[in-house]
């Protein structure tokens, strides 16, 4: 390994807070300074982002709160943690100083692929399918750690990925010696997650080098791509990413199946199109006021 | 009259230091050689140590702290240690000192009457607490119930008692059962903080057993609140396998194998707007009687204690 990549790895690891969009933070915040929401509303507007509900799994899986590598569904690390707990986290999270269009794209991506992995799940009789939509929601925490430490490097891939005509993925490993997906696999791991989240973001691209939740990774993997194909948010980058046979037969899904979760998906995403547009004029009403 | 013993030179420098800690009520008992301070501590133990660090020899010093903090029915009793800025500035081992609290010399009176009095309510506080889930333990529970038999408005108090926690401790070890104990008693606060915040207790009992105590009309929402969470969370912390199948199978406590079923969660409610009780004691006896029927319940559940209901 040369030392760019040394150096690029190091950051990585070293990653301390990742950002969130400006809206769902005023949001956040206002619901906090209301006497009657309760934790459950919050939980709900947590469990709609990705970096959040990362956070959130980090802290109930710290030794401080006693769970380590226990928590991996959102709703428990809510009930667990409690809402004054919650408020703090609120109050502690940065946000993204310079909002790009992409990031409210990687959110929005983020969003979709939780709720095809969550429509997936529930036909694929997994025992935890909401373990599944918390995997599919933070799979690419990795692309949110790049973006805040390697900001130089940033330009250059999104440079390669234009010029080149390939997808970030591809970029990223041409460029620094190494992918998103790994990434987040370590942050994954850094901050205590189950092993079950862990493997599975760390696998998504490639369902078959997980060791023990190829399914789960297979499931991530797919709505990844099919979220692409119906065109809501992107991963910054405009090309869908290549589909893993092994993972496509291990899913064992007929064309009518297929159908079937499209619709199942396109009538989920209207609540999560209405929200995002709610989080667009948040953002608006923080900018003005 | 607490007693407080005092070892070492001028601690009590003036006589307004002790004046000021006998008319606050403190009996201060100056000694000034180990021999008869460790006799005081062996033989009728004060309620508090203070010592000057450079009392006698060192090691006379150090054999006089082992007394007090190396017997278990003594740690708490609270050591306040006596020092100089020059002591600070070189800075301690704590290690080697088991001390509670410093008193940097020069002191006011008023300061080292503040410092005895913090000292007295930590130790309450922290040892009262119980070490794993760091809720107030059986003396604050007594206090808490008494108070809420004493009050004009009605309370509930409601006993929790995990089902099935022997056997899951018995298959998955202590630690894992630590674990579930840990969930309960955050699951519980975190609701209670939440749906009954003013005016209400959580403490716990030891084991598996908690108590909470809330207004009579939070009662109802409590209790289906934390159970909802309970059955949430738990599956957490069963392997999916015994999920899958819904119970386990493990000898009960002579030696039999029999069915468990997964954990759950029983809670037990005692009113006390009716007055029906006056002591503690009776609202803990009759909890009993409740816990008794709910636990035969399938799942989790709450029952209220009948008798104890209004009209």
């Amino acid at each position: 390994m040369d030392t760019k990549q040394a150096d690029f790895r190091k950051a990585l690891r070293e990653v301390k807070n990742l950002p969130t969009l400006p809206g769902i933070i005023s949001k956040l915040t206002r619901m906090a300074e209301d006497p009657d929401t309760t934790t459950e509303q919050m939980g709900k507007v947590i469990s709609k982002d990705h970096i959040l509900a990362a956070k959130l799994l980090k802290l109930v899986n710290s030794a401080f709160y006693g769970f380590p590598q226990k928590i991996s569904s959102l709703n428990s690390a809510i009930i667990l943690l409690g809402f004054n707990v919650i408020k703090s986290l609120i109050i502690s999270s940065s946000i993204f100083e310079l909002m790009e269009s992409q990031d409210m794209e990687l959110w929005e991506h983020s969003l979709g692929c939780a709720v095809v992995c969550s429509v997936l799940a529930k036909r694929l009789e997994v025992s935890d399918p909401e373990e599944v939509s918390t995997a599919g929601l933070i799979h690419d925490i990795g692309k949110v750690a790049i973006k805040m430490e390697l900001r130089r490097e940033c330009e250059a891939l999104g440079q390669l990925v234009r010029e080149k005509e390939i997808s970030m993925l591809a970029a990223e490993r041409e460029l620094l010696g190494l992918d998103h997906a790994e990434v987040g696999g370590w942050l994954a791991k850094s901050w205590n997650l189950p092993p079950k989240l862990v493997e599975s973001i760390a696998c998504h691209h490639n369902p078959t080098d997980a060791k023990d939740e190829k399914l789960t990774a297979a499931i991530i993997h797919f709505s990844d791509i099919l979220i692409r194909g119906l065109g809501y948010g992107h991963g910054d980058d405009v090309w869908v990413p290549p589909l893993s046979k092994s993972a496509w037969e291990m899913l064992n899904l007929s064309a009518q199946d297929i159908d079937e979760i499209i619709e199942q998906v396109e009538e989920k995403l209207w609540d999560v199109k209405g929200f995002s547009l709610e989080i667009q004029s948040e953002l608006e009403r923080s900018v003005t006021s | 009259m607490k007693r407080i013993l005092i070892v070492g030179e001028n601690i009590v420098g003036s006589s307004e230091h002790k004046i000021l800690l006998e008319a606050k009520g403190y009996q201060p008992l100056l000694i000034r050689d180990l021999h008869s301070a460790v006799s005081l501590i062996l033989e009728d133990p004060p309620d508090m140590l203070i010592m000057d660090i450079d009392f006698g020899e060192k090691q006379e010093g150090l054999a006089l702290l082992n007394a007090v903090k190396g017997c278990l029915q003594k740690t708490n009793i609270p050591v306040l240690l006596v020092v100089t800025e020059k002591h600070v500035a070189t800075g301690f081992n704590w290690q080697t000192y088991p001390v509670d609290d410093i008193l940097v010399r020069p002191f006011s009176p008023e300061l080292m009457l503040a410092r005895i009095q913090l000292a007295e309510a930590r130790m309450i506080r922290v040892f009262d607490n119980n070490p794993l889930s760091k809720l107030p333990g059986n003396t604050s529970i007594l206090k808490a119930i008494q108070r809420a038999i004493d009050a004009d408005e009605s309370y509930g108090v409601c006993y929790i008692d995990i089902d099935n926690f022997k056997p899951y401790n018995d298959r998955y070890g202590f630690s894992q059962g630590d674990d579930v104990i840990l969930m309960v008693a955050r699951i519980a606060v975190n609701v209670i903080d939440e749906l009954a915040r003013d005016g209400s207790f959580v403490g716990h009992v030891g084991g598996d057993d908690f108590v909470f105590i809330v207004g009579e009309e939070k009662v109802k929402p409590v209790c289906e609140r934390i159970l909802a969470n309970f059955d949430v969370v738990r599956n957490m912390f069963i392997p999916a396998e015994d999920l899958k199948v819904g119970c386990y199978v493990e000898k009960d406590r002579q030696g039999r194998e029999t069915i468990f079923g997964l954990l759950s969660l029983s809670i037990a409610v005692v009113m006390t707007g009716s007055h029906v009780y006056s002591h503690s004691g009776e609202v803990s006896t009759a909890a009993s009687e409740v816990k008794h029927f709910v636990k035969q319940k399938e799942g989790s559940n709450y029952m209220i204690d009948r008798r104890s209901l209004k009209g």
